[in-house]
């Protein structure tokens, strides 16, 4: 019988060893079976990190390769209030470096939230001040920032991103497709530390970045463009102005400069009427560079010769009961005359001898009242009404520049049409698409819209226009050297209150292409309410002048014609 | 032939354990040299855009006006000739003058 006790702590054992065993089974079935999803999605949650990644915004260069517009990784700041001992001290300590307010940064910080913005996109230099100084509660991440860093310098082409990088004017909206960047979340895994070990599957790539875009635009012709302007702008004391540079071969646009300026960099404080791009947005009546297309069109259609003998009316000619003057009181002149002098009457006559019908077919032709179609957001058509909705004024006002609304980019895309043998071609500015490593993508060509007026019609236009240059009212355009073809305007605004023509707001312009006989540029000079004399021969006939000349010594375009060196010392 | 499938045996864990080992090391080795990679990229990037806000044709125009003087050239001042086989120019009417100052010149064109 004595084997019985010990037999019996035998049983106990046993039992203690299963009961055991039953726990860590039961245990075991409890968390790998029935709490098994509940678990891994908290593991997982605890040693994976689910990123939001963006590939960076594509870059915007000119045709020389100079960035205009690029993206950089910059910090932004975050704060975790629930994580927070002190929001007032912690708030202190970020003011300085964050340049906001001490007490806005307490008020987001005592938030009950558990993720608060406290300043976004900063300047790398506030970023490496605030890795020295590890806050808790604080973190930063990185985003990308849209840097222009030519400051203002076509800032009404580029237009701008937003906050969290989506174009919203200009290129940078047009091309929003092409530039932003791949969005893409990512599972990283993460040790014990929280250091990211590598992503789920080694396959896995950074998403690809935007597209970048080349220009047509050449950064010292717009500098040159917008300089002279402003200088314009500010010596008229003009309400705005606009300047287009475009080669008449190609249509594609050189420079496009529109005053006042912004500072894309900083558009948070401004109004969208800072930033619209009125060479093509805003369509104006363009006076008397209007006469230079309906010569073309009565050219063309042999209504005109140059030669033929106007009569000028001696400065005064009724119209459906209106009376339409000229500036001087002028007699029989020739056709070309009539556009060198720029007499209203006698472009009047010409429209007249176009007809409604045909004369609307040209203006249609030589794309008024309709899109260009340059790849910029925000274009108007202008305004030109159907010849069925004309009054008995209307043939005389629309072949003198009034009742039409155009566009800059209209008028100097039509002016190009004559420089380039009479084909009208589709002003561009984005030449080339690159991806981020350089490679061509796509290359944009030159487009021909179609043909306004034979290539005789055109070199005859040419030669009247030369001689607005050299003996009419744009001889401030002269530009040594080269032969310069173009027309003036000054038209008066409508007056908002009164609708009539005001007799103290103008639109003085200038329109034309250098050198005349072999077109390198086709250039329009706007200038909106110059304040004083407001003749296009007087304030934008200069800017033409002075933009050409630079821009031809830039391109290193050679003269055409022979100049007469004087020493400076023959002259005493 | 025990003892020779016995070591067999551990040398194959112990391979198994030190790819997994060797794996989790170069994971982070990638992990360190992308983030070098990022660091680089950035500095690239923010001196990309500096050299661009540098070179910024208003910023070169006014250090050359303000600083050394410069002036841009006056109307004429600067000729541009063809190099290469003279192109037929019509016979001019009047020639323009233009105003050079003397040291200009170069003797050639004397």
């Amino acid at each position: 019988m004595a084997g019985t006790p010990f037999r019996g702590r035998r049983y106990v054992v046993l039992l203690l060893l299963l009961g055991g065993f039953g726990v860590v089974l039961f245990r075991l079935v409890n968390l790998q079976v029935l709490q098994a999803a509940e678990l891994t999605v908290k593991a997982d949650r605890q040693h994976q990190k689910t990123v939001s990644l963006e590939g960076a915004r594509g870059t915007i260069v000119d045709r020389h390769g100079k960035t205009l517009a690029m993206n950089v990784d910059v910090p932004s700041v975050f704060g975790i209030p629930t994580a927070l001992d002190s929001p007032a001290k912690t708030a202190r300590h970020l003011s300085p470096v964050l340049h906001v307010r001490s007490d806005e940064l307490e008020r987001k910080l005592r938030q009950d939230r558990s993720f608060v913005w406290l300043a976004r996109k900063l300047d790398p230099e506030q970023g490496r001040r605030l890795e020295q100084m590890p806050l808790e509660g604080i973190g930063v991440v990185m985003e990308g920032r849209r840097f222009y860093p030519k400051g203002p310098l076509l800032s009404h082409v580029l237009g701008f991103a937003g906050m969290d990088g989506e174009g919203l004017e200009g290129l940078e909206r047009r091309y929003e497709s092409l530039l932003h960047g791949e969005k893409r979340v990512t599972v990283l895994q993460r040790d014990a530390l929280g250091r990211t070990i590598f992503p789920k599957g080694l396959a896995e790539q950074s998403p690809s970045p935007g597209r970048s875009l080349v220009l047509t635009i050449d950064e010292v012709v717009q500098y040159i463009a917008e300089r002279e302007l402003e200088d314009a702008v500010a010596r008229t004391r003009a309400k705005a102005g606009t300047v287009i540079v475009m080669e008449p071969e190609t249509g594609a646009v050189l420079a496009l400069a529109v005053s006042p300026r912004f500072d894309p960099n900083a558009v948070a404080s401004l109004a969208a009427d800072q930033w619209r791009n009125r060479a093509l947005t805003d369509a104006y009546e363009p006076g008397s560079t209007m006469k230079a297309i309906v010569a073309a069109a009565a050219l063309e259609e042999r209504v005109m010769k140059p030669s033929t003998m106007v009569f000028g009316e001696y400065g005064q000619m009724t119209v459906a009961g209106t009376v339409i003057h000229d500036h001087d009181k002028l007699g029989w002149m020739t056709f070309a005359q009539v556009i060198q002098k720029s007499s209203n009457i006698g472009a009047a006559k010409t429209g007249m001898a176009l007809g409604e019908q045909r004369l609307y077919r040209y203006l249609q032709a030589f794309g008024f009242g309709q899109r260009t179609d340059v790849d910029l957001p925000g274009e108007a058509g202008g305004l030109l009404k159907q010849p069925r909705d004309w009054g008995r004024r209307s043939l005389a006002s629309i072949s003198m520049g009034q009742e039409i609304g155009v566009t800059p980019i209209q008028m100097v895309a039509a002016i190009g049409a004559i420089a380039n043998g009479g084909a009208l071609m589709k002003p561009y500015l984005v030449s080339e698409v690159r991806d981020a490593h350089g490679q061509l993508l796509k290359q944009i060509k030159p487009e021909v819209k179609r043909r306004v007026v034979s290539p005789d019609t055109a070199r005859t236009v040419t030669s009247i226009l030369e001689g607005v240059v050299t003996g009419g009212t744009g001889t401030k355009a002269a530009i040594p050297g080269f032969r310069v073809a173009g027309k003036t305007g000054t038209a008066q605004k409508i007056d908002p209150r009164t609708g009539a023509y005001s007799s103290t707001q103008f639109v003085g312009s200038f329109v034309g292409f250098v050198p005349a006989d072999h077109p390198r540029l086709a250039m329009i000079v706007v200038i909106d309410e110059p304040q004083g004399e407001a003749w296009g021969g007087v304030v934008a006939a200069p800017v033409f002048r002075r933009v050409g000349e630079q821009v031809l010594n830039h391109l290193g375009v050679p003269s055409s014609e022979p100049v007469k060196l004087v020493m400076a010392s023959e002259r005493g | 032939m025990k003892l020779l499938m016995t070591v067999l045996g551990l040398s194959l864990v112990f391979v198994f354990v030190w790819e997994r080992v060797d794996m989790v090391r170069l994971g982070y080795q990638i992990e360190r040299l992308k983030q070098e990679r990022t660091l680089l990229e950035r500095e690239r990037d923010e001196l990309q855009v500096k050299l661009s806000a540098l070179s910024a044709p208003d910023r070169i125009a006014k250090i050359a006006s303000e600083q050394l003087g410069m002036s841009l050239p006056q109307q004429g001042q600067v000729i541009m000739v063809r190099s290469g086989p003279a192109i037929p120019v019509p016979p001019p009417a009047d020639p323009i003058e233009v105003r050079v100052a003397k040291n200009q010149l170069s003797g050639g064109l004397r």
